[in-house]
């Protein structure tokens, strides 16, 4: 009897496989990965991510899945391992991801990713000045100062290029090091609560969080916006060609250009990607960010 | 005079010390600043979001959580068996092998759980890709050896009259161990696996937090959105989960005996496991970062030896060991003194239960969000990292020091009443003092095991190997990455011997054996 029993005990794991294994595998069609990094609304972004893999589907006629990603060197990777054909990238990471897999497409960015600018802000105890000019950036010695994530452009290259240019390192800040707070949203939070008495983040956040009134202007104030400079942008592998049918890449463009207001779920997209619209982006773009990577020791 | 002299129970107050200054430095920095957002963050723990969005999200990344730690629990157990009875003495002994061959074996089964899960995840990522395997791999290296270093160092405690016994009356060497050894070796297994399952149940979310899927992931990004409501579903659900498993797994222990006495009762136990864990390998399959299945190798250009050569010349080696060790003793310090301070402190049944409710919230944070919710009030330092994961730590600290308390007589406690002592001595010397060596036993494996978790919060006081090995890692600069790991792994199996050194010292300091239920850690 016990034996018997044992016997359907052992065989259940076999039956269970079996039963599961034909969904598992049911896969003919090739299917186009996408991601995003985690940078403005990523909470958001993962949980309607079916927005736009369904609008790609429609337009480009093959299954399209948005797969997480949760920290920025992780979306670089699974671009160099494959694992993502198509990514939204920052700056930094663009560039990381491009040189790890030679060949790769710069094929679009926001209207606003042509200039796109950081902005420096002080808690009003620290009493900083605005700062006029870049040169005025020597005043944040000595102070408490965070970054966001450690792989942003906005959060972190740019403003530590702009510090470095004018003669402020990292190890001129109090404690010798400056904070990285993980997020540009954590940053805010952070220097508005006083524990760092500034930090640096993307302009745009800062606008968003203005207009959710989630901003304290009694405690934290802009004192420093950055030059422009080129950022965030859709990267795809080189090889979408060769796996989808020729002109697929350009389609793939065309599609994510034509997302305009008019259409209820395209709006939806755009707004969740903080965009009026999507447009061409050319590598030559990146060009600077590739060099002050080098020289941050960002990019080997 | 007399000498003053240091016994056990006192000595489980000693680290307590430690927050003396830890407070100060973190009192001197605190400010009222971030009291608004601290106070929006506690109201949301009771309005967590509910819209289906939320909820859907929250539940399937709670599936991929549950179904990593359980797949990687089962994989991990079952090499770890193996491995325990290879690099146990009393196997080779049975088979004549030289006694150095286990000692090898024990060796080099000790890289492995030299590096943090969460390590083990970053590297294999490089290599792999995002696939739900990562995770499974990155908990199973590590845990793996962690079991087969407990088995191996049970099974050559146990009493080996038997097994010489059935070997000299011509029994075959490897039937003769499995009967010998078997039957005392089951329970400690069954007790310790379960408690296997709790952590990898922890470690999957963490793994989540540093970007591999799962409820983790939900956590961290609603968590950094500053969308506390959305987060405090995902940590309630989580919490739901962890604390029915405690449970579960609590009365499993107490009936320990009486579960495996019956032998038909580890018959349906094995199976169901079997078909649970298999299931659960489809649903990770099936679940969304599931959507890439493959798990092959991609090569990584692996940096020359010139390249590693001078990233260690420039790293600042030095100084990230040195913040390294005092995130850990710090840490360390909190995490061991308080549970018997504030059980010694406040001693009543009602105040331990309020005890047990917040180690409970304090288990289920994970040290990377407390860490940035400390910082909101505090000035920047490395003491806040060090409170961050010292919290955390209290939680499985206090929690393991209550069941031993539970499962011991009162009869001393008794006693030291009725000299007439306060609430406080006499919980201390009825109650602490049988418990003080086997938990200074597992205090001295917990501050190793903190050794390895520096790594976890590193990133907030931007200091020590961890944040550096992060750092490093998001500028893909193999060298510098080669190096650290090499050294974070030297200075843990450093840590390693000397945390084996002091337990073992605090164990022979038993003298009921039976009275160590945990002795195992």
């Amino acid at each position: 009897m016990i034996r018997n029993n044992l016997k359907i005990f052992l065989l259940t794991p076999v039956i269970t496989s079996l039963s599961i294994q034909p969904f598992a595998t049911a896969q003919s069609q090739e299917t186009l990965f996408i991601g995003a990094i985690p940078d403005q609304n990523p909470e958001k972004l993962n949980r309607l991510y079916n927005l736009l893999s369904n609008e790609l589907n429609k337009q480009l006629k093959v299954p399209v899945k948005y797969v997480k990603v949760t920290n920025y060197p992780a979306a670089v990777t699974a671009f160099r391992t494959g694992s993502l054909d198509l990514v939204w990238f920052g700056g930094l990471t663009g560039v990381q991801a491009r040189l790890q897999k030679p060949g790769s497409k710069v094929i679009a960015q926001r209207n606003i990713d042509k200039k796109f600018r950081s902005v420096f802000i002080a808690n009003t105890r620290s009493r900083l000045q605005p700062i006029k000019n870049q040169a005025g950036l020597k005043a944040l010695k000595g102070k408490r100062f965070t970054f966001g994530s450690e792989s942003s452009t906005s959060g972190r290259l740019m403003p530590q290029f702009y510090l470095q240019q004018s003669g402020v390192l990292i190890k001129d800040f109090a404690g010798k090091r400056a904070g990285f707070s993980g997020s540009h949203d954590a940053t805010l939070a952070l220097v508005q609560s006083g524990s760092y008495e500034v930090g640096a983040l993307n302009e745009q956040v800062w606008k968003v969080n203005i207009l959710r009134k989630r901003v304290n202007e009694s405690r934290v104030k802009v004192i420093w916006r950055t030059p422009p400079y080129a950022d965030y942008h859709w990267l795809a592998q080189p090889n979408l060609d060769k796996r989808f049918g020729k002109g697929f890449t350009s389609s793939l463009q065309k599609a994510l250009l034509s997302f305009n207001k008019q259409s209820k779920s395209q709006e939806k997209i755009l707004e969740l990607f903080g965009a009026e619209k999507f447009i061409p982006a050319d590598v030559k773009q990146y060009k600077a960010i590739e060099k002050i990577g080098r020289q941050l020791g960002k990019i080997k | 005079m007399r000498k003053i002299q240091f016994s056990p129970p006192l000595l489980t107050l000693l680290p307590g010390l430690t927050l003396l200054p830890v407070l100060f430095i973190f009192l001197k920095g605190i400010h009222n600043g971030g009291l608004s957002i601290f106070s929006s963050f506690i109201e949301a723990s009771f309005h967590p979001a509910l819209d289906a969005i939320v909820l859907g999200s929250s539940w399937r990344g709670l599936r991929v959580t549950i179904a990593t730690a359980l797949v990687s629990w089962s994989i991990s157990t079952f090499i770890g068996l193996i491995l325990g009875i290879f690099s146990s003495s009393i196997f080779w002994k049975t088979f004549n092998a030289p006694s150095w061959a286990a000692s090898i074996t024990r060796r080099i089964l000790a890289i492995p759980r030299s590096i943090h899960e969460i390590l083990w995840g970053l590297l294999l990522l490089q290599g792999f890709g995002l696939s739900p395997w990562v995770a499974v791999v990155a908990i199973v290296i590590p845990y793996s050896s962690l079991v087969a270093r407990v088995l191996s160092n049970q099974l050559d405690a146990l009493d080996h009259r038997a097994l010489i016994a059935i070997n000299q009356i011509g029994a075959k060497p490897f039937p003769g161990l499995i009967t010998a050894l078997g039957p005392p070796i089951i329970p400690i297994i069954a007790s310790y696996s379960g408690y296997r399952l709790e952590c990898a149940l922890r470690s999957a979310t963490l793994l989540g937090i540093f970007g591999l899927g799962g409820i983790g992931t939900d956590l961290q990004l609603t968590f950094q959105s500053l969308e506390f409501n959305e987060m405090w579903t995902g940590l309630w659900m989580l919490g739901l989960v962890m604390f029915s498993l405690e449970l579960v797994l609590s009365w499993c222990r107490k009936n320990l005996y009486r579960i495996t006495k019956k032998y038909q009762f580890s018959f349906i136990l094995i199976p169901l496991t079997l078909t649970f864990t298999t299931f659960c390998f489809f649903w990770l399959k099936e679940s969304e970062i599931g959507a890439i299945t493959n798990f092959e190798w991609h090569n990584l250009s692996l940096p020359t030896l010139v390249e590693i050569e001078s990233a260690f010349k420039e790293l600042p080696l030095l100084t990230l060991i040195g913040s390294t060790l005092i995130l850990t003793f710090l840490s360390a310090g909190i995490a061991i003194g308080i549970p018997p301070l504030g059980l010694m402190l406040f001693p009543s049944r009602l105040e331990v239960n309020i005890q047990s409710i917040i180690w409970g919230i304090l288990r289920l944070i994970p040290p990377p969000l407390s860490s940035l919710l400390l910082l909101l009030f505090s000035n920047p330092s490395f003491v806040v990292a060090a409170i961050a994961l010292g919290l955390h730590n209290i939680g499985i600290m206090g929690r393991l020091l209550k069941e031993g308390i539970d499962n011991q007589t009162d009869r001393k406690w008794h006693a030291m009443k009725a000299t007439g002592a306060g609430p406080s001595a006499s919980w201390l010397y009825g109650y602490m003092s049988s418990q003080s060596p086997s938990y200074l036993a597992y205090a001295s494996y917990r501050t190793d095991v903190l050794l390895r978790e520096t790594a976890v919060v590193g990133l907030i006081g931007g200091t020590g190997l961890g944040w550096q090995l992060i750092e490093s890692l998001s500028s893909f600069n193999w060298a510098e990455v080669t190096v650290l790991i090499i050294l974070y792994s030297s200075i843990t199996l450093v840590g390693e011997s000397i945390s084996d050194y002091l337990s073992q010292f605090w164990m022979s300091y038993t003298t009921k054996k039976s009275t160590a239920s945990h002795s195992f850690f």
